[in-house]
């Protein structure tokens, strides 16, 4: 909007007040002829009608026009000054009744002035809803909201029109209609009234709503309001009851019972001056201190660690929902803090998104509440101050997901290795080691054969290449459970271990303390790779008399232990077997403790967590 | 009146040459079946007294179908057989209702008569 346009619209808000200011004046002041411009004046006025006339749309205005220069970018202001400028001239028109007004003009100028009035009036009405509904941001957020909105424009400015213009139409020109005209126009006439009425209970009811459904950075700036506008629905009860009886009764008839309750629900509109205060003392609290930026510039100088800097930004921007997401260049995505995928909101949502940095390489995402959104100045003081320290987090973020990468990528790898194992070894079993044993087993009946036709030399023969064939397969058999044992797989665990130690050349005491609980089967081979290269080693390097090996579970974590009584020494850093070892447990998220500084013998530890 | 034999291999081969040592032994082999489906099938078709099984068989694991056979009305005698050996197989062997295990390579007139006989 240009400045000059700003300025018309300043310009002509403050000459609507001040021509009904004047108007309203006019009709209290007597001139001692009460004559001007060759006019009568209508009889004196008093001063509380002409106060309850002008004040709440003269408080409207200025208010609006304080709050549109605060805050020049937020539509608060202009919806305010246009309720103001709406109730002033719509809403209770004493000028429209006063005689000079009817001397002036035509009785068709004045029917249709009176419309154009009413019509104003109904807009200001609108802009009330339209205004309660948008504050504090000045835009409707949800779209049921802007439906709501966009109907009320439509539907309470016809009603009111219709409602005045009844009043303008005689029955007989409604022709077979005309009986009933008495009663419609009746109700007609009270119609915009009580619609108003509607209006007001519904947008009261929504702020309210939206005051108990809010966060703190929402309430901050929506109780001035919620407070201002209590009263006032309170004070309405008695007028929305007043026209409502005038539906079915003359007013007249209501009663002189009815009449201080009459006369307070004609100065209930006073109470309306509270509420554009209420508006404007509201969008200044959005106004968020600046020192609270100040606060965390101090802080980040003190350094603040990637998970202390959400809740300090929270803190300076008084949104505790406020979040930080972190962009992260080679995945391309956002990411909270852990690392892991985030998704921003989108337009539609109640939360706010700034994204800080360059928008091709964006450093960091604040989603906050919507609430915040004209704080542009503020959030961008506290993200400037804040770059570092962000800067640094995304790093660490991003260190974060990619290691978080390759702790995937390495899992899928064991994974994959251990599958590729497991067929390799299926594919031994059922293809060489099966044919071994078909021909041992031939060879065998061969040698029966040999044996029936008393062939001692051919059976000789046989019998020689019968013991070649079978070394052969228990070299076969030996290597394919040094690939995957089977019994991992078929019997656990524990099961394995045993079928180890008793293959073992020197005594292995299993002490088992797992019993038949089965773990994910890359626990399992994590834990068993470990204990039988353990017991290889022990057998191999340690001359010792004796081997432990102990498998337990507790605190949430599997763990086997092999000791042996040997002369220690082994190495974690050297030789490829414990370090492969090392790094396959650490592959499933454990660790691998070698300890040799004992009086004598080696014990490796391995513990890997499970559910 | 010998006894009846049903040999359970995915290997033609295999099954040729059992079915020769239990000839040797004076069994009758009345049938074959290459799966464990059909271990069960015909089993329950021709009620054999024998039924020498292979633990592992494409469909069924072996052990399986043994506890599964020695939980029929008139249950046969099972002996598992495999290429692997028994400690591959651990306490599982023990608990799936045949009469005992012998590796393929150590599968021979004396072994199975040794088994059944015992």
């Amino acid at each position: 909007m240009t400045n000059l346009s700003r300025r018309g619209i300043q310009i002509g808000v403050l000459a609507v007040v001040a021509l009904v200011c004047l108007a309203e004046l006019a009709m209290i002041m007597v001139w001692p002829d009460r004559i001007i411009w060759q006019l009568t004046f209508p009889p004196i006025r008093p001063w509380t009608e002409v106060l309850v006339d002008i004040a709440p749309g003269t408080a409207f205005a200025f208010a609006g026009l304080i709050a549109w220069s605060v805050r020049p970018r937020n539509r608060v202001g202009l919806l305010m000054m246009g309720v103001g400028v709406g109730l002033l001239i719509g809403l209770r028109p004493g000028m429209r009744s006063s005689s000079a007004f009817s001397e002036t003009f035509s009785q068709i100028a004045i029917k249709w002035g009176d419309v154009a009035l009413v019509l104003a009036g109904s807009l200001g009405v609108v802009m009330l809803i339209h205004l309660l509904l948008a504050f504090p941001g000045g835009r409707l957020v949800s779209p049921v909201d802007r439906a709501l909105v966009r109907s009320f424009y439509v539907v309470v400015p016809l009603a009111a029109v219709l409602g005045t213009a009844g009043n303008y139409v005689p029955p007989e020109a409604l022709g077979v209609f005309g009986a009933f005209s008495t009663a419609f126009f009746g109700y007609a006439n009270a119609l915009p009234n009580v619609i108003y009425l509607v209006c007001l209970v519904l947008g009261s009811a929504l702020v309210i709503r939206r005051w108990l459904l809010g966060g703190r950075a929402k309430r901050r700036s929506l109780s001035p309001v919620f407070w201002s506008l209590l009263p006032i629905v309170f004070a309405f009860l008695p007028w929305t009851f007043m026209e409502v009886a005038g539906l079915f009764w003359q007013k007249p008839q209501i009663g002189p019972f009815l009449t201080p309750l009459w006369t307070a629900a004609n100065l209930s509109p006073l109470l309306l001056v509270a509420l554009p205060f209420g508006f404007l003392i509201g969008l200044l609290r959005t106004g968020l201190d600046m020192s609270s930026v100040g606060d965390l510039v101090v802080r980040l100088s003190d350094g603040l660690t990637p998970d202390q800097l959400q809740p300090a930004l929270a803190r300076a921007l008084q949104d505790p929902s406020l979040e930080v997401f972190y962009w992260l260049p080679t995945l391309e995505r956002f990411a909270d803090l852990e690392g892991k995928r985030v998704e921003l909101p989108g337009p539609d949502s109640e939360r706010a998104v700034s994204v800080l940095g360059d928008p091709s390489t964006p450093v960091a995402a604040l989603v906050y509440d919507s609430s915040l959104v004209h704080e542009g100045q503020l959030l961008d003081t506290a993200a400037a101050a804040a770059r570092m320290a962000l800067e640094n987090a995304r790093l660490q973020v991003q260190l974060r997901a990619q290691l978080e990468e390759v702790r995937q990528s390495r899992v899928r790898l064991v994974e994959a290795a251990d599958s590729e194992r497991q067929r390799v070894e299926r594919d031994l079993h059922d293809g060489a080691q099966q044919q071994l044993v078909t021909l041992l087993l031939s060879m065998q009946v061969a040698k029966s054969e040999a044996l029936r036709h008393r062939d001692r030399r051919v059976a000789d023969l046989i019998d020689g290449n019968i013991a070649a064939l079978r070394q052969a397969l228990d070299e076969l058999r030996e290597l394919a459970r040094g690939i995957h044992p089977t019994i991992l797989t078929q019997a656990g665990l524990i099961a394995a271990i045993r079928s180890l130690a008793e293959r073992c050349p020197i005594p292995v005491e299993v002490r088992d303390e797992l019993g038949d609980v089965r773990l994910a089967p890359p626990l399992e081979a994590a834990l068993y790779f470990v204990g039988a290269e353990a017991i290889t080693n022990a057998v191999k390097y340690s001359n010792g008399k004796r081997i432990c090996v102990s498998v337990g579970r507790a605190s949430g974590l599997a763990t086997i232990e092999v000791s042996d009584d040997g002369v220690g020494g082994a190495d974690q850093s050297r030789g490829s077997g414990l370090r492969g070892l090392t790094d396959r447990v650490a592959a499933v998220g454990g660790r691998l403790l070698v300890d040799t500084d004992q009086p004598s013998g080696t014990t490796i530890h391995a513990e890997v967590p499970c559910a | 009146m010998p006894e009846r034999v049903l040999i359970v291999d995915d290997h033609a081969g295999f099954r040729r040459v059992a079915g020769r040592l239990m000839r040797e032994i004076g069994r009758q082999v009345v049938g074959e079946a290459g799966t464990g489906a059909e271990a069960l099938s015909e089993s329950r078709r021709l009620k054999p007294d024998l039924v020498l099984l292979d633990i592992q068989l494409p469909d069924l694991d072996g052990l399986a179908v043994a506890a599964s056979l020695s939980s029929e009305p008139e249950p046969p005698t099972v002996v598992l057989v495999s290429s692997r050996d028994a400690v591959d197989y651990g306490p599982r062997l023990h608990d799936c209702g045949a009469i005992g295990f012998i590796a393929k390579a150590d599968l021979s007139a004396e072994s199975l008569i040794a088994l059944l006989e015992a």
